[in-house]
């Protein structure tokens, strides 16, 4: 009978779990969309009026920026300078797969960081600046569809997880 | 180690492609002892240049006698040489881009080629970069030996001298020693030494880094660095205070009126110029005018034959003198 119980409330709490997961992460998108968007404008001012070299303006563009993100866009800058030979995409898509669980991103997102990638650093000040206001407006459009993505699924993942997880009780007493 | 191999690891090698790096590295000492230049064209074959001759290279670094069997330089070596240099910023040699050259770390110009984009009359860029040729700068302690006694005048003055030179003659390097020997003094002429100014605009003299010099030019000396010549002649006049200006490769009007400026405020100015001789820049615009009106007070010719940096001619301008010429053999100490 105690073991019963202990497996249900096992159960329930991993249910739990995994609905307050996915609710975090669906909450957590929208954050990040928003950082990204917030360094990439960063990153055309220091590349734009400035001039700056690729890596020094990843990480300045990061000032101000907590979290995964900035740990994203340093993680690139640091590649970029300890590997010669690497360019913005293959750093972009390294960090990528060593940051998959951190980034509460989805293939939409990643599939346009790795785009800017594969033109960052080949153009000159002006089609720099246009291209990364092509990526900003881009990722902006991806944020507001998070944010309603967020307040239509937050709750129903939590409940979800809870009855989900209610439902494997039931089912198994 | 000696000088070449360690300017090829410290400077060169870490902006080629790594096939490339792969290449030189298996090339014999005496062939990167040599080298002056390297040349990457798509789709050609690698090509090494020396003093008076060049040579084509295979893949496992012995010299090819024919093209058939020589490295053939890809459009991706060219691109990722090309990313090195520019450390995936493209954008941040906007203005070295349209000046078909850029000065990478060590103070080694790398020229280019390619489609040249242009906006009403003026370069706006070039892209698809179809050649590249890499200028190894060395740094050669004493090559200005000769010309020292024929510029340093009486009282610590040192007279004004155009150091005239068709390109890959040694202009930048016999300049860069002429810095380090007036900055540091001459023990042999008994010259203590004096304050010098060098505008470098193209980063090639002093090859700075982080606006500091990455090769000796002594203890006195002050560097623009990136600098463009008419605004760092005058900066350094009215900052520095310097008893002499050093400046490389003149060519525009603006050049021309701050050196006038220079040599009316009794500065001595050493620059080079591109040309075989003093008669074949005279008609050219804006310099002519500084060698109608006799502005400098010495000529120094450099030739490439039998070797880089060779001196032809020093002549003395006022008096038109032949102070010393390789050929002639006249060796009349100034």
């Amino acid at each position: 009978m105690w073991l019963k119980l202990l497996g249900s409330v096992c159960v329930l709490a991993a249910g739990t779990y995994i609905g307050f997961k996915l609710s975090l992460r669906c909450s957590q998108r929208p954050q990040h969309i928003r950082q990204l968007v917030s360094c990439i404008v960063s990153l055309k001012s220091y590349i734009n009026y400035i001039s700056m070299p690729l890596s020094e303006a990843l990480v300045k563009s990061t000032l101000g920026t907590e979290g995964p993100v900035a740990i994203f866009f340093k993680e690139i800058a640091t590649l970029l300078e300890s590997n010669i030979w690497m360019n913005p995409k293959q750093a972009i898509l390294q960090v990528l797969d060593k940051m998959e669980g951190q980034l509460a991103l989805e293939s939409t997102e990643k599939e346009i960081l790795v785009v800017l990638g594969a033109n960052l650093g080949t153009m000159n000040r002006e089609e720099q600046n246009k291209y990364l206001s092509m990526i900003q407006e881009q990722l902006e459009k991806l944020e507001q569809e998070a944010v309603r993505t967020r307040d239509l699924n937050t709750k129903m993942y939590r409940y979800l997880g809870v009855c989900g997880g209610l439902v494997i009780v039931i089912l198994l007493a | 180690m000696n000088q070449i191999s360690h300017t090829l690891e410290q400077d060169i090698y870490p902006v080629l492609a790594p096939r490339l790096v792969a290449i030189m590295c298996l090339l014999p000492k005496s062939i990167k002892n040599e080298l002056t230049e390297i040349r990457l064209r798509i789709n050609q074959p690698v090509i090494l240049v020396f003093s008076n001759t060049d040579i084509m290279v295979t893949s496992d670094g012995q010299i090819a006698s024919e093209a058939k069997q020589a490295y053939i330089c890809s459009q991706e070596d060219l691109a990722r040489t090309l990313h090195s240099i520019s450390r995936n910023s493209l954008y941040a040699f906007e203005q070295e881009l349209k000046l078909g050259y850029i000065t990478i770390h060590g103070g080694h110009r790398v020229g280019l080629a390619g489609q040249v984009l242009v906006e009403g009359r003026e370069i706006k860029a070039i892209k698809n970069i179809s050649s590249l040729n890499i200028r190894i700068a060395r740094q050669i302690k004493g090559c200005a030996d000769k010309i020292m006694p024929y510029i340093l005048a009486t009282d610590r003055l040192v007279m004004s001298t155009l150091i005239i030179a068709p390109p890959r003659c040694g202009k930048t390097t016999i300049l860069r020693d002429i810095v380090y020997q007036l900055s540091g003094g001459h023990a042999l002429h008994n010259y203590h030494g004096i304050q010098v100014g060098v505008v470098d605009e193209r980063s090639e003299i002093a090859a700075c880094r982080n606006g500091i010099p990455t090769v000796d030019l002594g203890p006195r000396v002050d560097v623009l660095d990136c600098c463009p010549k008419a605004d760092g002649i005058l900066m350094l006049i009215r900052s520095m205070a310097p008893r002499v200006v050093v400046t490389d490769e003149l060519g525009r009007s603006e050049d021309v009126l701050a050196l006038k400026e220079a040599l009316n405020a009794g500065i001595g100015v050493i620059a080079s110029i591109h040309g075989g001789n003093e008669k074949e820049i005279l008609h050219r615009p804006y310099i002519g005018e500084l060698i109608q009106n006799k502005y400098f007070d010495r000529y120094v010719i450099l030739g490439d034959r039998p070797q880089i940096g060779t001196i032809e001619d020093i002549i003395a301008v006022k008096t038109n003198e032949l102070l010393y010429s390789r050929k002639k053999g006249v060796k009349i100490c100034g």
